[in-house]
């Protein structure tokens, strides 16, 4: 008997049905950083798009997208409360805390989800609607359930559920996907593996102690290390693309290229940094700079595109 | 007949718990009611000078 209401409430071991978790609680449920992210992406998608779109509609599609992304994240935390509780790094989320029960942020996370595609639907269009669905989809189950706990290219797989924002962003203004937003789709693609494997090097016997097949786990450090270069070496130049497609300006182009090696600079530094106290500085460097890398180049190509900041560049492809 | 199985007794909330749950229900009607505001606007907009055009 007791088993049942453990699941039911274990901060109390009671019968209580709910939790004592504040509106904050909820809101950390979300993933209020990755939402960040989704925002800034997802409205530069709609920036670049052909075409326009009215203000208010175009405001109320990026709450439903940013809504969305929350509650992917809101039903992954959901699904690893249990791995959660024992790294350091996560151990403090709601869930493992015993700040809100398991059961509450499963309502939370569905009824965001059903609520956001429905949202989306109504204000832009059943293309847009569906691909936040699919998104949803990708991250909590495909990725949660089951790259995460399976694959050591888990999030190089799921990275994909964060690179669709822009695509969704498009795909409100225009109802269909176009050459921009799949370019803006491979830059973060791209970006995760180093981004995550970063962190990944340093936070390996957290990722130990919960059984996750993490590739510095999997493959070792070294072979981490030269999948962090590979993977910083292709996106670099991918990232440049926007200026010479003709949709990111001369601020973007010398923004993309400065940033870019410096990425590939700090990939350099992990590299070669294996020992040590230096050898964490690196990969802290990298998975921080990385940040605020992708921040800059889709803030820079946001502003181009909508506050009239386009110095335009001859166009070299497409 | 035999006995209903007995229920654990809920344990009480204490002061600090319920103002806690106070809060959260403030929130969850500030919310609902920026639904209202929100679902009427996107109306307004989607439907245009139209939403005025209708029989009595």
């Amino acid at each position: 008997m007791s088993a049942v209401f453990d699941r039911i409430d274990p901060r109390t071991e009671g019968s209580a049905l709910t939790s004592t978790g504040e509106a904050r609680d909820f809101f950390e449920l979300l993933k209020p950083r990755v939402m960040l992210l989704v925002v800034v992406t997802a409205l530069t998608g709609m920036a670049t798009a052909p075409g326009s779109v009215h203000p208010v509609l175009g405001l109320a599609a990026l709450l439903a997208i940013a809504v969305g992304a929350g509650a992917s994240g809101c039903l992954n935390m959901w699904y690893d409360a249990d791995i959660d509780k024992l790294m350091t790094r996560t151990a403090k989320r709601p869930i493992p805390a015993g700040r809100i029960l398991p059961s509450e942020a499963l309502a939370f996370g569905l009824t965001l989800s059903v609520g956001s595609v429905l949202v989306l639907g109504l204000v832009a269009n059943l293309l847009a609607a569906g691909m936040l669905a699919f998104t949803i989809f990708f991250y909590a189950v495909v990725y949660s359930m089951w790259l995460k706990r399976w694959t050591p290219q888990n999030i190089v797989i799921g990275g994909a559920a964060g690179a669709f924002p822009p695509m969704i962003g498009e795909a409100v203004v225009t109802g269909d996907f176009g050459m921009h937003s799949l370019v803006l789709f491979a830059i973060i693609f791209l970006w995760t593996p180093p981004h995550f494997w970063a962190l990944a090097l340093v936070k390996s016997d957290d990722y130990a102690r919960a059984g996750i097949p993490m590739l510095p786990n999997v493959a070792g450090a070294a072979a981490t290390r030269r999948q962090i270069m590979a993977y910083s070496l292709v996106m670099a130049p991918v990232a440049v693309l926007p200026a010479l497609m003709g949709f990111g300006g001369l601020i973007y182009l010398v923004v993309s290229v400065i940033t870019g090696l410096a990425m590939i600079g700090l990939a350099v530094r992990v590299l070669r940094t294996t020992q040590g106290e230096a050898a964490s500085k690196a990969c802290y460097a990298l998975f921080g700079f990385s940040i605020l890398y992708l921040f800059l180049l889709f803030a820079v190509l946001l502003a181009e595109n909508s506050l009239g900041l386009m110095w335009a560049l001859p166009k070299v492809i497409g | 007949m035999s006995e209903a199985p007995k229920r654990p007794k809920a344990p009480a909330f204490t002061p600090e718990d319920l103002a806690r749950r106070r809060r959260r229900s403030v929130a969850l009607a500030l919310v609902l009611a920026g639904l209202v505001v929100f679902f009427f606007v996107v109306t307004l907009v989607k439907t245009g000078p139209a939403i005025m055009n209708r029989p009595l």
